[in-house]
């Protein structure tokens, strides 16, 4: 509170109550009430210098507020210079025309004024600092100029540039208040810079805040962010895989089936031409194959119609394993017709064997059962050790001897 | 005309500035919630909380199945929700995801809670008992170094990182000059367009503000009007006011506990307590 004191030293005792006050106020309510100052302290003001006229018109000249008393003092000399018909003490009010008449004085004064108010306001973050005493200086301008206020325009001025002037030293209060050390955010800001990696550039001719120099990169508010992700317990944000979610209806589908539609009927162009150099369709490749499957499979169950055919050494190809996948799709097209079955034997591995004619209707009464067969390289080594299967059964397409 | 004669007055204008930041507060959020709420009001106004034994009756008319069904369609609309950060209202949920199961509705939203909590490790969080609003929080423990998972960061975060830091350093409350002061500081400039964040003013003003991260209150009889950035309730839920403070001792190189107030703050209250899990407070 040495703040108020200090620029009102010829006023300690008009100001000390409501520097009670003022204090009393920023300890009870939060810190959040600049208005409260403005009112306490223009009522204050608008008082005493009511009472001082008061007191002036009563013919009594009091020491209370030694401030008003310059002003009245020069306003006694005034009266007995110009106007000597007027009793000594009252303020007649031709004495005050006098001086209200001066249009250029009153003009003057309030342009100060607002200088002054702009002056708070724009460098509010310089007044804040704690180094320098440019609000003393302030309120000390303030101070001269409220001497020659006879208006209520003037003093309407002076309440605001108080207003303004009472909400800054509040907050220079509250940083004397603060234990600990006190925050400042432009400090904050260089160093979160220096955290984002700011280059600054060499050169010391640019040493003053307001400059900017130095480039910040790319990814600097990145890595603020990735510091921010160990301070937020945020949720991650739910996405599905295959795209992100839109509520609204897709348009851009529309345009995506034109573009389909457009391929397709080139590529039927294309097709006959290209047909005659094809000898098959893939759909007749596969059921070629599919039968030269069945070829094998019969000859090799006539060999030996009792031991059962282990259905890995029937697809298995140890040469290749995306020939065996390729037997183990041709196999399944068997089954699916019915044209051959798989079993169980009795150590529970699967084995293969075709249909006799007649033995099974296809597509008949009984429950097809359906499987998924899944085979890696590696599950594809292992079998290929567990049965030790040195040659394929089914031979490749390529090497067949027709 | 003494002394004496101001103090009733400054007493009651006291008083009546004592009783404003309530009304103000819900006034901005009626400003800021404004046109969503005016629609689904009587919604809300209308949706009375089932009683226990109503909540009984209506499960004992239902399958289990359905009650799964409805739970899941709810989890999935919070998560949706949750991608913009967007809090859920509880008029929105009952009137586009739960309907016709409103009778069961708090039994819903239990077992909604309980799969965040087991399935997803996410914490459903009211943020607003007024207003019934519902946000996701991360259940985990925050690491407590950056992730080694290169995974794409949302620089939004950085820069919101800042404000609060600097809104919680000051004391809870700043007058919005500070803040874009401190942005410009940082090569973020409100009255222009930011490369990163685009119109930053309104990113802050109003997009971090629906999300609940900040408040942006009316400061009332300023001229020109001002404004004042508190944090959010998302903010309360979510950030960790301890490790604000240890970032800021990274930063300055000092230790958090030259702070004094700010480290009594942040260490008084155990972080995430000022907004109540939905599990046990009325819904």
């Amino acid at each position: 509170m040495c703040l108020w004191l200090n620029f009102e030293k010829n006023c300690v005792a008009t100001l000390g109550i409501c520097t009670n006050k003022t204090s009393s106020i920023l300890t009870t309510e939060a810190v959040n009430r600049p208005f409260l100052y403005p009112v306490s302290k223009t009522c204050f003001r608008s008082r005493t210098s009511a009472r001082v006229k008061m007191k002036r018109s009563k013919g009594g000249g009091d020491e209370e507020a030694p401030r008003h008393n310059g002003s009245a003092g020069r306003r006694k000399a005034d009266q007995q210079q110009s106007d000597g018909d007027e009793g000594g003490s009252d303020i007649g009010p031709a004495d005050l025309q006098d001086d209200d008449n001066d249009q250029g004085l009153r003009r003057e004064i309030r342009s100060k004024y607002r200088d002054l108010i702009s002056s708070v306001q724009q460098n509010r973050e310089d007044m804040l600092s704690p180094s320098n005493n440019k609000l003393t200086e302030v309120l000390e301008e303030a101070n001269k100029l409220f001497k020659d206020v006879r208006q209520a325009r003037e003093a309407a001025l002076d309440a605001q540039l108080l207003v303004v002037a009472t909400d800054l030293g509040k907050e220079k209060a509250s940083q004397l208040f603060s234990e600990g050390t006190a925050f400042d955010p432009t400090a904050f800001a260089e160093h979160l810079l220096s955290f984002m990696g700011l280059n600054r550039l060499e050169d010391d001719e640019d040493e003053q805040q307001n400059t900017a120099n130095g480039y910040l990169p790319q990814d600097a508010w990145h890595r603020l962010a990735r510091r921010a992700e160990c301070c937020f317990r945020t949720a991650p944000s739910f996405h599905y895989m295959m795209g992100s979610f839109y509520a609204e209806p897709p348009p851009p589908k529309q345009r995506i089936e034109r573009q389909r539609k457009a391929p397709s009927k080139e590529a039927k162009r294309i097709m006959p031409t290209q047909l005659k150099k094809m000898e098959e369709s893939q759909q007749e490749a596969t059921e070629k194959e599919v039968e030269r499957i069945l070829g094998y499979l019969k000859s090799y169950y006539q060999d030996d119609p009792t031991s059962p055919i282990s259905y890995y050494e029937f697809v298995i190809d140890p040469s290749s394993f995306s020939r065996t996948v390729e037997n183990i799709f041709h196999t399944s097209f068997l089954i699916r017709d019915g044209l051959a079955r798989m079993y169980l034997d009795e150590e529970k591995l699967p084995c293969i064997a075709p249909v006799e004619e007649g033995e099974v209707e296809a597509g008949g009464s009984t429950s097809r059962k359906q499987c998924i067969l899944s085979i890696s390289p590696k599950i594809w080594k292992e079998l290929i050790d567990a049965f030790d299967i040195k040659d394929s059964i089914i031979r490749p397409p390529n090497t067949q001897n027709d | 005309m003494t002394f004496g004669d101001s103090l009733p007055f400054m007493r009651c204008v006291a008083m009546t500035q004592r009783k404003r930041p309530s009304s103000t507060q819900s006034s901005s959020q009626r400003r800021h919630t404004g046109n969503l709420v005016a629609q689904d009001e009587d919604d809300d106004a209308t949706f009375t909380q089932p009683s226990t034994s109503q909540v009984q009756r209506g499960l004992e008319k239902l399958t289990p199945a359905q009650v799964d069904q409805k739970t899941a369609e709810v989890v999935q609309y919070f998560l949706v929700k949750d991608q913009k950060k967007m809090p859920v209202r509880r008029a929105d949920l009952v009137k586009h995801v739960v309907k016709d199961y409103r009778n069961i509705y708090p039994e819903i939203l239990k077992r909604a809670a309980r799969t965040f909590d087991q399935v997803f490790g996410l914490k459903l969080v009211e943020i607003d008992p007024k207003n019934k609003m519902y946000i996701l929080v991360n259940n985990l423990e925050t690491p407590d170094k950056a992730s080694p998972v290169r995974s794409p960061s949302n620089p939004k975060m950085g820069l919101l990182l800042a404000i609060l830091s600097v809104i919680f350093m000051k004391g809870g409350v700043v007058r919005e000059n500070l803040i874009w002061n401190t942005l410009r500081k940082l090569r973020v400039d409100p009255g222009e367009k930011h490369e990163e964040f685009g119109d930053v003013r309104k990113m802050v003003t109003d997009e971090f503000v629906r999300q609940r991260y900040l408040e942006y209150v009316r400061i009332p009889h300023t001229e020109p009007i001002e404004h004042e950035f508190r944090w959010g309730q998302r903010a309360d839920a979510e950030v960790s006011k301890a490790k604000i403070l240890e970032f800021m001792g990274e930063l300055h190189e000092q230790d958090p506990k030259t702070w004094t107030q700010q480290y009594r703050q942040a260490h008084s209250l155990p972080n995430s307590s000022q907004a109540s899990t939905s599990s046990s407070s009325q819904r």
